[in-house]
């Protein structure tokens, strides 16, 4: 991931070789517009609370009824239905949000000690959710040893990524 | 010595707010609650707007997810009072702070003004297909009220005396 990373921020960060000069201008204008900016910051952030808020509420909500705490009359399966879009397009949101926030500020992200340890989580979150969670959520009667363990798995994923969130805010 | 430091110099507050680790997992927390109990009051409002959640009955989903949303009220004020109170001088004064206020007292107006005829008057909903205006009007307001709360409660962090 860090190898990843580094790749993109080759890509994109200013570099003393002019070979890069489409994406450094493009970096470029992104932070400027982060930077300097009053309200383009602190928008992004708002985004990113927001489309996680209802990212992670809507996958919450399938892992509560798969927990059984809330909405038991209902099959899981139709909780996700009901849910999976709402999911979606507040993931691009924060995607998107997450992309500007690192873009402003990349050499900054690149040395904290935090951040890729949250891209790990948030990677192995997302192929999670969209495999092993979405089967065990759509599949006719399930297991309830099953279904609990991959809701908890589901809620301490998410968790984790938020709490990266801020800590590699506060460790910068 | 003023309300806000003597509240700071409260013992256990400010060993709270010098702590590297206990402050920012104490804000995890909140963000964390805001991620599954915000989401459970989305989904709420959205199912009160028919844009969602259509075979599921109103009562079922104001009823099954109330006791979470209490829970999950209750962590965002405890975890809320740690930060505010912990960095009160810095708080006091910050209007970004107070606009919070001021919409979480508007949250409790609009739960007096629409509990009766909305949120406790669910089966009567159930019994119709159409959605009454008046119910539709609570949802978004609730929905302008929250994403306002927790956009100023990122704001808080910007203002500067």
């Amino acid at each position: 991931m860090r190898a990843t990373l580094l790749f993109v921020a080759t890509l994109v960060v200013p570099t003393t070789g002019q070979e890069n000069h489409g994406s450094m201008l493009l970096q470029n204008s992104i932070a400027d517009t982060l930077n300097n900016t009053e309200w383009a910051f602190p928008l992004a952030e708002c985004i990113h609370i927001g489309g996680f808020a209802v990212s992670i509420g809507s996958i919450a909500l399938v892992d509560f009824r798969m927990l059984n705490l809330a909405l038991r009359k209902e099959p899981t399966a139709r909780i996700l239905r009901y849910t999976e879009l709402w999911t979606v397009v507040a993931l691009v949101f924060v995607l998107f949000s997450g992309l500007m926030l690192f873009l402003s500020q990349t050499g900054i992200y690149l040395i904290n000690p935090i951040f890729p340890i949250k891209m790990y989580v948030l990677g192995a979150a997302l192929i999670y959710n969209f495999t092993i969670h979405r089967k065990v959520a759509t599949i006719e009667n399930p297991s309830p040893g099953l279904s609990k363990t991959v809701a908890i798995v589901s809620l301490l994923l998410w968790v984790a990524v938020v709490f990266g969130g801020i800590f590699t805010g506060f460790l910068e | 010595m003023s309300i806000a430091q003597s509240l700071e110099n409260i013992g256990f507050l400010s060993d709270f707010a010098d702590s590297v680790l206990v402050y920012p997992i104490v804000l995890s927390i909140h963000l964390t609650d805001i991620a599954l109990f915000g989401g459970m009051i989305l989904m709420t409002n959205l199912r009160l707007l028919g844009l969602t959640f259509n075979s599921v009955s109103i009562t079922q989903m104001i009823t099954t997810l109330r006791p979470w949303k209490r829970l999950g009220g209750t962590v965002q004020i405890c975890t809320g009072l740690l930060l505010a109170t912990s960095e009160a001088t810095k708080y006091a004064p910050n209007p970004y702070f107070w606009t919070k206020m001021i919409i979480l007292a508007l949250i409790g107006v609009h739960a007096l003004i629409f509990r009766p005829t909305v949120y406790n008057n669910t089966e009567e909903l159930d019994k119709s297909n159409v959605i009454p205006i008046r119910v539709k009007v609570a949802a978004i307001l609730s929905l302008v009220l929250w994403t306002a709360m927790f956009t100023m409660g990122r704001m808080i962090a910007y203002w500067e005396d």
